[in-house]
């Protein structure tokens, strides 16, 4: 039973590594905060960053999509930086990682899981490769970062809002007025910690659970995730065997054997497992002869065979294959309410592009996005859709775009992107009141956004429903500037089932940009 | 003259008489009007308010002020569909020199609270200035209020207005597809919590309950420009009009009545202020009326 790393009685000298962790881990949060309105239109940085240099990603992005962004730029530069210096990722850099690390248990009474050895790690990286290639996005569901960005997006984040707020509200009505005495503490708190809007999303628990999954595998084995399962540490290892970068001695001495006890990976057979090692340099810090190094060096052997067995590959590509055609059965009746963020034109595409990372639903001003459970079929799962019930796309708006990892939701100008069809508003007359109550309402139209109005109304005489006439405003969509922005819906002051709704359509051509209808925010006036 | 006469003239004078008693007090106490006309919005916003006595006739030392202007849209200032931030800055500053302890400004938005008090360019003008908070509309602040109106029996109403010593409402004079103009009677709405969009079906019967209940101390309508179409949001220049114009009253209707001309419409032509008139919320014929222009 070795000890932690983080907890060595004899040493706890803070190490590069550890520090490079502790950062990274930080400006990952830090990045998650960020990923929020803050009062200006552009977020200049954002936790995407992490994902745009995750080899993984770009890894299914360009098998599915077939296609290439510039902004996986980064991804490449990492994959060439793991060529040369090995899975230094998993030890310096990932989040996921370092909260594995603070999390590890300092003393195991577990062994090992057996099941989880030997070549489970390829049976998940092939088929989310295969998978990908026959334009079914997987990676995102196991890739680390996006696991640990969802559980904090859909989970904990919003828990820790929503206690804040209970509190926050328990205090008014306990002290009423007097509370004003410490508001400026929890604006603070509000502005620069706490969510805006504490919203709550679908999957929740679900992706908690798999959080919690990973976390409670540690119990078993150090970083048992990161060596056994993760698919991008899996990529990042496979990529590693070419680096030059090694440790000398590449097996334990006979005198000692220190080192398998410091190794949060594996020795086989006293040889360091080179596609596991995550140059955590434990063993050169720690050594107590001062014989380990690690340095550039130009030779063969020390891994094992290039590739997984045959039966593992092939096995692994008919998977993938065979995940990712019934992936895409979708019920038609799902399209009704197919409605995907602003820019996004083909479905298809936009399942092949989408990392389903969750920093569009994280990021989204009035809440208008939520993971798909079921809705897109089950190779729709976590991509983001528009519930305007809950939340409509803010007119002005341009977030998800811009965190998009992928450019599954394009980062578009205000003024193209307020042209973007998300869906086409329609009325229903059994329920929208001046058609089945024969009384005023136009709320939708007084909130359509469309500076010419997509939704109007006419002045007609009416029986109403208590036998006298009337005149009532009757409201009508003008599909053609119809950008279903979906706030139309939201705001229908029917309760439950509103008297408006947005609809899918499968052409989504920008509505044309007509006269006059320039209402982007213009220079302002001084302020 | 014979009993019979006499009767019939006693009766006549005690019906009539209160109402002729009252007409004559009218005309000696009209509700005064003040428009101020020029190019710099806070000196004209300081013209109209000292024309109708001041802010010192309203707030007095110590006072805890709401001002409540229009920043129901996330629209930038020139669309017209949000309060003038440099009238709103004024009528702060007005209120702290007549020795509010504390200025609220706060509007209870239709687009997302953070992008309206950004974009409105209201939240940038106030910061900084001590004693003036302007902070987003907090749910659970909103009291179900008994109005026993003739619509709405009760609502929610936000705390921080009806606790206030002294409530100035600051509209912008604009287009509505519903009530034809928002002026300073539909401004109230801003404080109204819960499901808004239920009033739209009986909107000016409820207007005037929510009003007969909050009371605007001092009603200022922005009228620095104007937007005739496509209101409430607008979003065009198209439909902008610069008046530079701002008009002051303490009394809210009389102020609507006033500003309805400005669109070429006549304060009978609003039903919200023809409610609010009958329900003896203020003065809306215009003969009634004594304007003042500085």
């Amino acid at each position: 039973m070795r000890e932690s790393r983080w907890c060595g009685s004899d040493d706890m000298r803070p190490t590069s590594a550890r520090i490079s962790q502790i950062a990274f881990l930080a400006l990952f949060l830090f990045l998650f905060i960020q990923t929020e309105y803050r009062g200006h239109d552009e977020i200049n940085a954002a936790v995407n960053a992490f994902f745009r240099a995750d080899p993984l990603v770009a890894a299914s992005f360009l098998l599915a999509a077939k296609s290439w962004t510039w902004l996986l730029v980064p991804a490449l530069l990492m994959a060439a930086a793991t060529l040369l210096l090995g899975r230094f990722f998993c030890g310096w850099i990932c989040p996921m990682g370092t909260v594995l690390d603070l999390l590890t248990p300092k003393k195991r009474s577990r062994r090992p899981i057996a099941a989880l050895k030997g070549n489970l790690k390829y049976w998940l990286l092939v088929p989310i490769l295969s998978a990908a290639l026959f334009n079914l996005n997987l990676a995102g569901l196991l890739d680390p970062m996006a696991i640990l960005l969802r559980g904090l997006t859909f989970f904990l984040y919003p828990l820790l809002g929503l206690s804040a707020r209970v509190g926050w509200v328990g205090l008014y009505r306990a002290f009423g007025e007097r509370r004003d005495a410490i508001t400026p503490a929890y604006d603070l708190l509000h502005t620069y910690l706490l969510p805006f809007r504490e919203t709550i999303y679908p999957l929740a628990s679900f992706s908690a659970l798999i959080l919690l999954t990973i976390i409670v595998l540690e119990n078993f084995e150090e970083r048992n995730w990161c060596r056994n399962l993760c698919p991008l540490g899996t990529l990042l290892g496979w990529l590693g065997r070419f680096s030059p970068f090694r440790r000398f001695p590449a097996g334990l001495c006979n005198d000692c054997g220190k080192c398998r006890e410091l190794c949060p990976t594996t020795f086989d057979r006293d040889l360091l497992v080179r596609e596991e090692c995550i140059l955590c340099m434990e063993c050169r810090e720690r050594c107590p002869k001062d014989r380990i190094s690690f340095r550039f060096a130009i030779r063969r052997g020390g891994a094992g065979p290039l590739l997984p067995e045959r039966r593992v590959l092939l096995g692994g590509m008919a998977t993938g294959l065979l995940l990712a055609i019934p992936a895409r059965f979708r019920m038609p009746e799902k399209e009704i309410r197919l409605l995907r963020p602003p820019g996004v034109r083909n479905e298809n595409e936009f399942l092949d592009k989408c990392v389903r990372c969750g920093e569009c639903m994280k990021v989204c001003l009035k809440s208008a996005l939520y993971p798909a459970a079921w809705q897109a079929g089950i190779g729709g799962i976590y991509t983001p859709l528009v519930v305007p019930r809950l939340g409509y796309c803010e007119y002005n708006c341009t977030l998800c775009g811009q965190v998009c990892p992928t450019g599954a939701i394009p980062r578009l100008p205000v003024d193209a992107k307020q042209h973007e069809v998300i869906g086409k508003a329609a009325f229903d007359k059994n329920h929208c009141l001046p058609f089945a109550r024969k009384i005023n309402c136009i709320v939708c139209e007084e909130h359509c956004p469309i500076p010419t109005k997509a939704i109007r109304s006419r002045e007609v005489e009416i029986l109403g429903l208590d036998g006298k006439p009337g005149k009532v405003k009757e409201p009508y969509v003008v599909e053609d500037i119809c950008n279903g922005c979906g706030i139309c819906e939201n705001v229908c002051p029917l309760e439950t089932k509103a008297g408006i709704e947005v609809f899918g359509v499968k052409d989504r051509t920008p509505t044309s940009g007509g006269t006059g209808d320039t209402a982007q925010n213009g220079p302002g006036l001084g302020y | 003259m014979d009993r019979r006469s006499f009767l019939k003239a006693a009766a006549a004078a005690s019906l009539l008489g209160p109402s002729l008693a009252r007409e004559a007090l009218a005309a000696k106490d009209q509700p005064l009007v003040a428009m101020a006309e020029g190019k710099d919005n806070a000196a004209v916003t300081r013209k109209a308010v000292n024309a109708v006595g001041g802010m010192k006739r309203f707030v007095k030392a110590g006072d805890v002020v709401v001002v409540k202007p229009n920043i129901g849209w996330d629209r930038s200032t020139e669309f017209a569909a949000n309060t003038h931030p440099q009238v709103v800055r004024a009528l702060v500053e007005e209120c702290l020199a007549a020795g509010a302890k504390k200025v609220k400004v706060f509007d209870h938005t239709c687009n997302d609270s953070r992008r309206c008090y950004v974009n409105s360019g209201i939240e940038g003008a106030l910061k900084g200035i001590r004693n003036v908070e302007c902070k987003h509309i907090e749910p659970e602040r909103f009291r179900k209020v008994a109005l026993n109106g003739h619509f709405l029996k009760e609502w929610e109403l936000y705390d921080e207005a009806l606790s206030a010593n002294v409530f100035i409402n600051v509209p912008i004079a604009k287009h509505h597809g519903l009530t034809k103009l928002s002026l300073g009677l539909k401004n109230v709405m801003g404080i109204m919590g819960g499901n808004r969009g239920y009033i739209h079906r009986s909107i000016d019967v409820a207007l005037a309950d929510v009003n007969a209940h909050m009371k605007s101390h001092l009603t200022v309508i922005d009228a620095t420009r104007i937007l005739t179409a496509h209101g409430p949001q607008g979003g065009s220049m198209a439909d902008v009009k610069v008046l530079n114009k701002v008009i002051a009253s303490a009394d809210i209707v009389a102020a609507d009545a006033f500003a309805s001309t400005l669109f070429g419409l006549k304060p009978a032509d609003i039903p919200i202020i023809v409610a609010a008139h009958q329900r003896g919320l203020g003065e809306m014929n215009l003969a009634r009326i004594k304007v003042v222009r500085v």
